[in-house]
């Protein structure tokens, strides 16, 4: 059974309920504000079709549940001009892409950003880049995601670009 | 388990024995003139170059999800806009390779192979065909040289670049079935030109952040030759002879002929009239051996006038001296007599 244990740090001058405003005027500013906006295509690991061995997806065999469109903070880093390892074929690489999103979010929407979803985010009105989840932030215990070392307030996910032979959003 | 693919395990008999030894060789020899003349096609690098390139599409391509893995039709090149030209039909949005594809890196250094290292230098021509010709009126030949070929190693790089295991392990194993005999063939404007896979780099991009793939490189090292036709010559042979003699009539000189010494068995020293002693000169070289005496009680040898000996066995004549024998006479009252030996030197 899982305890709740009420947080009192910074009790003196800050509360569970000056928590909540800071992050209620956070998400007006990022929701209502910016309204940055990402598709997540969590994989349904139970249905997705792989080869036994090695588990890796067949071709158009990744299922994923409902896509959900969620809000973030976003940056997209510089694409990189390099070659496709030595084999002397250039290529300019898309940046990884930084999202920080509200843990509230996540828990309004009801979802889960894991190791390998794929997130879609439109750079126009007619093209999305798709990406996939490597680094899913889940552990957010150092000060930087904590509201003042008060209590952990967002998720900072990255995720690397991927190839339509990998993931189209079918 | 797989099952065994249907159809016939042999779907024709050979009527006749593939040929060996001196008619393969000729079989060979057809097909590398073959569609020309008599002589041998020009190899030079764009040839070798291009026999690789089909020697990859034909042989190591392969298909994975049942389509064809494409190859990047170019080598190596400073001109930024053939890769496009050569990969706009698999590109993404972005203009960047969609894995799965293969790449052939030539490297730009090509070797003499070491085969040359114990070669006629020079490079000279060498004989290869005579062929008939008919002018009209006379039957004739032309003679056609070539230099010889030479050996030349060319390094390729073949990269798979791809995000499956599954396309990593057809392509090794596509490699491992052609490479299991050590080498293989591309016949390149009809010669056996022999391919060797050196060796195996994974290069695969595993890195944390970032788009995960493999890169598989294989190297090759084609063992090929070049030939110039540039460089042939044709040119005719003899179609008639003329024998021509020709005498000196000047006359000879011959040096004048060394006096031969006299093949004499023996020499024998006569006393005749009551002498006691007698000269003679030799003109060659030899040694007088002793025989025998005839009323001769004893006998003193001078060569030159200088004393040898009394009652000698040998005597050294070189040529050109003076032997001079003194005797005292017996009491028989025969003419006396010194008999020797010459033995030539």
């Amino acid at each position: 059974m899982k305890s709740n244990v009420p947080i009192t740090r910074l009790g003196k001058f800050f509360g569970d309920r000056d928590f909540e405003l800071e992050i209620g005027m956070g998400q007006e500013w990022l929701i209502g504000d910016m309204n940055y906006t990402c598709v997540l295509y969590r994989i349904d690991r139970n249905k997705i079709k792989t080869d036994d061995v090695y588990g890796e997806v067949v071709e158009d065999g990744i299922k994923f549940l409902p896509p959900v469109e969620f809000n973030a903070y976003i940056t997209i880093a510089a694409p990189s001009n390099k070659m496709v390892g030595s084999t002397r074929m250039d290529q300019v690489e898309p940046g990884n892409i930084t999202m920080s999103v509200y843990l509230k979010t996540l828990n309004d929407l009801n979802i889960d950003i894991n190791f390998g979803d794929y997130v879609g985010y439109y750079d126009s009105e007619n093209f999305v880049r798709y990406y996939s989840v490597v680094n899913d932030g889940r552990v957010v215990s150092d000060i930087k995601h904590t509201y003042k070392g008060y209590k952990p307030f967002y998720r900072t996910i990255i995720a690397a670009p991927v190839g339509p032979n990998e993931f189209r959003g079918l | 388990m797989a099952l065994p693919k249907r159809g016939p395990v042999k779907p024709t008999i050979p009527l006749e024995y593939p040929k060996t030894l001196l008619p393969r060789r000729e079989e060979i020899k057809d097909m590398i003139t073959k569609d020309g003349t008599y002589l041998p096609k020009s190899l030079l690098h764009a040839d070798l170059d291009r026999g690789f390139l089909d020697f990859v599409k034909e042989k190591i391509q392969f298909t994975s999800e049942g389509k064809k893995i494409p190859v990047v039709d170019i080598l190596i090149t400073t001109q930024n806009w053939s890769q496009f030209v050569e990969t706009w039909d698999f590109q993404n949005i972005d203009k960047n390779l969609e894995p799965p594809f293969l790449t052939i890196i030539r490297n730009p250094d090509v070797k003499l192979n070491d085969k040359r290292r114990y070669n006629i230098p020079n490079n000279r021509m060498y004989y290869y065909m005579e062929v008939p010709t008919w002018d009209g009126n006379r039957k004739g030949a032309n003679i056609y040289k070539i230099p010889q070929p030479i050996p030349v190693d060319i390094k390729y790089t073949v990269a798979l670049v791809c995000n499956r295991m599954r396309e990593v392990n057809k392509m090794n194993q596509t490699i491992m079935n052609l490479f299991a005999s050590y080498e293989a063939y591309q016949v390149i404007n009809g010669h056996y030109i022999p391919i060797v896979n050196e060796s195996f780099t994974d290069e695969s991009v595993m890195d944390l952040e970032s788009r995960k793939y493999y890169i598989n490189k294989y190297e090759f090292t084609l063992h090929g030759f070049l030939i110039d036709e540039e460089q042939f010559e044709v040119y005719p042979a003899l179609n008639r002879t003329i024998q021509m003699f020709e005498v000196d009539s000047r006359p000879v000189k011959r040096p004048q002929k060394k006096q031969q010494p006299p093949e004499l068995e023996s020499i024998t020293f006569t006393y005749e009239n009551g002498l006691t002693t007698l000269e003679r000169s030799f003109f060659y070289t030899c040694d007088l051996l002793f025989q025998n005496t005839v009323n001769v009680s004893s006998f003193s040898v001078y060569i030159n006038n200088q004393y040898v000996g009394d009652d000698v066995d040998l005597i050294q004549i070189n040529n050109g001296d003076e032997l001079k024998i003194d005797i005292i006479m017996g009491s028989t009252g025969q003419v006396p007599q010194v008999i020797f030996t010459q033995k030539l030197i």
